[in-house]
């Protein structure tokens, strides 16, 4: 059967393989390719990185879904997690959270129609002293308000843009 | 259990266990103390997940210096307790442990870890086909709050219909995420198909496997559920607990004869007759532990069919058994002693004898077994595996070599056992012309030229030193030795050269060491014992006799070639539980009774003679066989008939040595097992069952009674002779297939394959077949058009054509052919 993922990552797949012992030891951050290669980790991408790691495609989704940072449905392109937990809740990140929804115009854990933001509430991010703050894809952005994030949406959809026309 | 003995402290009273005895273990089988578990199960690693068996936990304080234990005033020793508590199940006796599991404390953490585990549970137990036997249920009731401080409108509503394959179905809401099947899968079946995903409140039992959770023991996953969450597709909604009756059974399909517990209930269904309902494990750790294969427990259905022969078949038409029995005595007697008899491996021993005494009092002497694809059952009873044989003994330092057998699809309960063997560090050799499944439970995995399986064994010296000589080191040895790819020559040589090799090595004669064979059906060594074998059956083909009785053999389903050989017997009497093709061309077809309508005994693979007892209402006029023809003896002045199979037995043990000593009496005895499933807690050891319909007993080998076994010279079978563009046909046993008494199991029907021959890829590349295409495999005088599957199932040269996947009969032994496209 055709497996795109381990033709066009070779390389990268071989040098996580070579650090284990076990190929199945290397799921996770095969995983992390296939999330980037497809923007979401579809059932055909769980069992690419079954066949690639000679797991069961079971447990390569059992370990997907249990980390939060799998994404398991496709999301947007850029999928932002704003921390709301008590000490951003303190400097305003329940309503910096609630504006952002309103100013995109989805719910909480929606997709803009374009495609291009998702946004979600998650636990604590660890920068409670740069609060409000979220985390898009894997990057933190902090000190945030609503204009510097207007800014920061006009910037993505330009960047992502400018992406597409590239290819 | 090891001989190094701990003292430890349960509600003050010292037990002495075994070191590194599991606490939970202890506590049941040493002290009588039930401690509940949901996710903890003897038989698996503990994971102490569930938290229900929280138990006070310290040690006794010693005096650093003298090393004397230390006491209060009171002359009580002190005891330093842990601060929490500890889960029993992870921890493991060693001396000086103390522990308390009736404390306030205890108490209400049991409560609360209850408490918790309903906090989402449906109370849907009024439908729920676990209520009545429901760990759940019983631990909540002994142990659980007596009313909930929980909000109905915050229960979580899932999906309560979710198929994991197309035997199991999983409720989500029911299931309390204990893992025990997920384990279960993983750590003894060795197919990690089921898994946990998401986490927490979310989690859940998934499969993303294709197929779906499709191994041949997922049944298991529903006796050992300790809530309603898993149900069979044979069962559900099917009865209550509380109105089955537990008939103790052996399971009819495959030489482990599994103990099995027919649930039976008078049915509506079934004209109010006493009904099958489900088939369940029960406990012999010698035989299946607490386990049984799928085929066990969802192949119970042809007892009923409708296609069951149902009247006493003479010259065509329904008759009754007075006519039958009339006109069957006036045939023996007109055969002037030229009779002979073939009984295939379902009949019970007592009818074996009742057939034996039969042809045997009319002058018949000919007795053939079958089908005739294994033999060397004599050798097993000469170096067969020792009395008290456990398979879950061989460990470390151990040796089994598998040769010639897909295991997994001919007993899967020894697949099962043995894939533990290998778990606990035995040396085991799979040895095939092919890969098979037992292959990834292997230490070496030697092949050898298809067809060559008993040259390969007999120089085993030369072409595999390396495992020759592990084998012979081993501190036990068991060698299984099918007949896969070899004829009837090539199996008495097979079986000839694995003798010798143990004889040779010494490993014989005692237990956990010696020879099994997977005899097809459950009774293939009584077949041996009552004096059948399939030697004598190639002779009835070469000289057929005037009258042939046909018991229990499916002979024209089975082989393509038996029509032009049983066209020459006169007169064929048949007894079947169906009107199979021979019923047709016999003059007299009469209609016998399933295992599940009577009682008997079978002789399993392991030599253990073994009762079964009757379950089910009988189907039309169908008898024992054993009762049919000891009516026909005493018809014919030779004898009264017997009034029961004990009573048979009796008289076997009497006439034949190897019975000796196996009365019903004896044969119902039991002990008690490790694990301790017996009383109501099912928490324990899921609902396999206790076993009260005895474990049987085992022929001892005649190694074991004092003679010497000889080594015999091994007669090697010539070398097939495989032309240009010729290949070796392999037959191949599929567990799922069409016989006739497990085509009647319907719902297993998505499960059995399509007809297929298993072609290997560079031979499919040169005459460019590709996987799907149709194709015809021409063999001498047979032809069948089947599906390519070209997935690396067979060796260069060799074509993999299994067996009983379509109604026309595929060879039954090895055979050279051709195979081109359609």
């Amino acid at each position: 059967m055709a497996n795109p993922l381990a033709d066009k990552y070779a390389d990268r797949i071989q040098k996580h393989m070579s650090k284990y012992p076990d190929k199945r030891s290397a799921v996770m951050p095969l995983l992390y390719i296939a999330q980037e290669e497809y923007g979401w980790l579809s059932p055909d991408a769980i069992v690419q990185v079954a066949e690639i790691c000679e797991m069961d495609p079971t447990q390569v989704k059992s370990i997907a879904g249990f980390y939060t940072m799998y994404r398991e449905s496709p999301k947007g392109k850029y999928w932002l997690q704003v921390c709301t937990d008590l000490p951003c809740a303190l400097k305003g990140a329940d309503q910096f959270h609630h504006d952002l929804l309103a100013h995109l115009g989805i719910e909480e854990g929606g997709t803009t129609d374009d495609g291009m933001f998702t946004v979600e509430h998650v636990m604590c991010l660890a920068a409670c002293d740069r609060a409000p703050m979220l985390q898009c894809n894997f990057g933190y952005v902090e000190n945030l308000d609503m204009d510097k994030m207007k800014e920061l949406l006009d910037k993505w959809r330009k960047e992502a843009e400018a992406y597409a026309n590239a290819d | 259990m090891s001989d190094n003995m701990v003292k430890i402290i349960i509600d003050d009273v010292e037990y002495e266990v075994p070191a590194g005895m599991n606490v939970v273990d202890a506590a049941k089988w040493h002290a009588s103390n039930d401690i509940p578990v949901f996710c903890y199960h003897p038989k698996m690693e503990p994971v102490g997940m569930c938290r229900m068996c929280l138990v006070e936990m310290g040690t006794l304080q010693r005096n650093p210096e003298t090393g004397a234990v230390m006491t209060d005033e009171d002359g009580n020793p002190l005891v330093r307790w842990f601060p929490k508590l500890q889960t029993a199940c992870t921890q493991v006796a060693t001396d000086g442990m103390v522990f308390r599991t009736n404390t306030q404390a205890v108490v209400d953490a049991r409560e609360n870890v209850l408490e918790f585990l309903l906090t989402s549970h449906p109370l849907d137990c009024p439908i729920c086909d676990k209520g009545g036997e429901c760990p759940l249920q019983n631990l909540t009731m002994a142990h659980g709050p007596g009313e909930s401080r929980m909000n109905f409108s915050d229960k979580m509503k899932l999906d309560k219909h979710v198929p994991l394959g197309d035997l199991i179905f999983l409720d989500e809401e029911r299931c309390i995420q204990c893992g025990r099947c997920v384990r279960f899968q993983d750590e003894l079946v060795g197919d990690d198909v089921l898994a946990f995903h998401e986490r927490g409140r979310t989690l859940q039992i998934i499969t993303n496997s294709d197929p779906g959770f499709d191994t041949y023991f997922s049944g298991n996953t529903t006796d050992i559920c300790p809530v309603g969450a898993l149900t069979t597709a044979d069962f559900r909604f099917g009865a209550r607990p509380w109105e089955l009756t537990e008939v103790p059974s052996i399971d009819p399909h495959d030489a482990a004869g599994s103990n099995i517990s027919l649930s039976v209930r008078l049915d509506r269904d079934f004209g109010g007759r006493a009904m099958i309902k489900r088939v369940m494990p029960r406990q012999n750790e010698y035989v299946n532990e607490l386990w049984i294969s799928d085929k066990a427990r969802f192949g119970h259905h042809f007892t009923r069919s409708e296609d069951r022969l149902q009247k006493p078949v003479v010259d065509g038409k329904d008759s009754d058994w007075a006519t039958a029995i009339s006109t069957i005595a006036g045939l023996l007697e007109g055969a002037d002693g030229d009779i002979a008899a073939i009984a295939g491996s379902g009949m019970s021993n007592e009818d074996l004898f009742a057939l034996r005494s039969l042809v045997t009092a009319n002058g018949g002497k000919r007795l053939g077994a079958w089908p005739t694809t294994h033999t060397g059952a004599d050798l097993v009873a000469a170096v067969g595996v020792g009395v008290g044989t456990n398979l879950s003994d061989l460990g470390a330092g151990d040796a089994v070599l598998i040769v010639a057998s897909d295991l997994e699809e001919e007993v899967p309960i020894w697949r099962l056992r043995l894939k533990g063997a290998h778990d606990r560090g035995a040396y085991v050799v799979v040895a095939n012309a092919r890969k098979t499944r037992m292959d990834d439970f292997a230490s070496a995995t030697p092949r050898y030229q298809a067809g060559k399986a008993a040259h390969w064994l007999d120089g085993i010296d030369k072409a595999d030193p390396e495992v020759a000589k592990a084998l012979k080191a081993a501190q036990n040895l068991v060698i299984v030795a099918g007949a896969e790819g070899l004829t009837l020559d090539g199996s008495r040589a097979l079986m000839q050269s694995a003798a010798n090799f143990l004889i040779d090595s010494g490993h014989y004669g005692k237990a956990n060491n010696g020879l099994m064979s997977p005899l097809p059906g459950p009774n293939g060594m009584g077949l041996h014992y009552v004096g059948f074998t399939p030697e004598v059956t190639a002779d009835i083909a070469q000289n057929p006799p005037k009258v042939l009785i046909v018991a229990q053999a499916e002979i024209l389903s089975d082989d393509p070639y038996a029509r032009a050989w049983l066209d020459k017997v006169e007169t064929i009497i048949s007894l079947n539980l169906f009107p199979d093709a021979v019923a047709d061309m016999a003059a007299i077809a009469l209609p016998i009774q399933s295992f599940a309508e009577r009682d008997g005994t079978f002789t399993n693979g392991e030599r253990r003679v073994q009762r079964f007892y009757t379950a089910q209402g009988p189907m039309g006029d169908a008898l024992p066989a054993w009762q049919a023809l000891s009516r026909i003896s005493e018809h014919m002045g030779q004898g009264k008939a017997k009034a029961s199979a004990a009573a048979v037995m009796v008289m076997m043990s009497n006439e034949l040595p190897a019975f000796e000593g196996m009365r019903y009496r004896e044969l119902s005895r039991t002990e008690r097992q490790f694990p301790d499933i017996s009383g109501d807690d099912m928490y324990y050891g899921g609902t396999a069952y206790q076993n009260k319909g005895g474990l049987g007993k085992v022929i001892p080998t005649t190694a074991e009674q004092g003679e010497t076994p000889a080594r015999a010279d091994v007669s090697l079978p010539p070398v097939l002779e495989v032309g240009k563009g010729q290949f070796v046909v392999l037959p191949a046993t599929r567990l799922y297939n069409l016989e006739s008494t497990f085509r009647p199991s319907t719902l297993v029907h998505p499960r059995i394959m399509s007809p297929f021959v298993e072609v290997n890829a560079a031979d499919a590349a040169r005459l460019d077949i590709n996987n799907g295409d149709v194709v015809e495999v021409k063999l001498p005088d047979v032809s069948v058009r089947v599906r390519a599957s070209v997935n690396g199932g067979a060796p260069e040269g060799a074509l993999v054509l299994p067996r009983h996947l379509t109604d026309d009969p595929t060879p039954m032994t090895v055979a050279v052919g051709e195979i081109a496209k359609v």
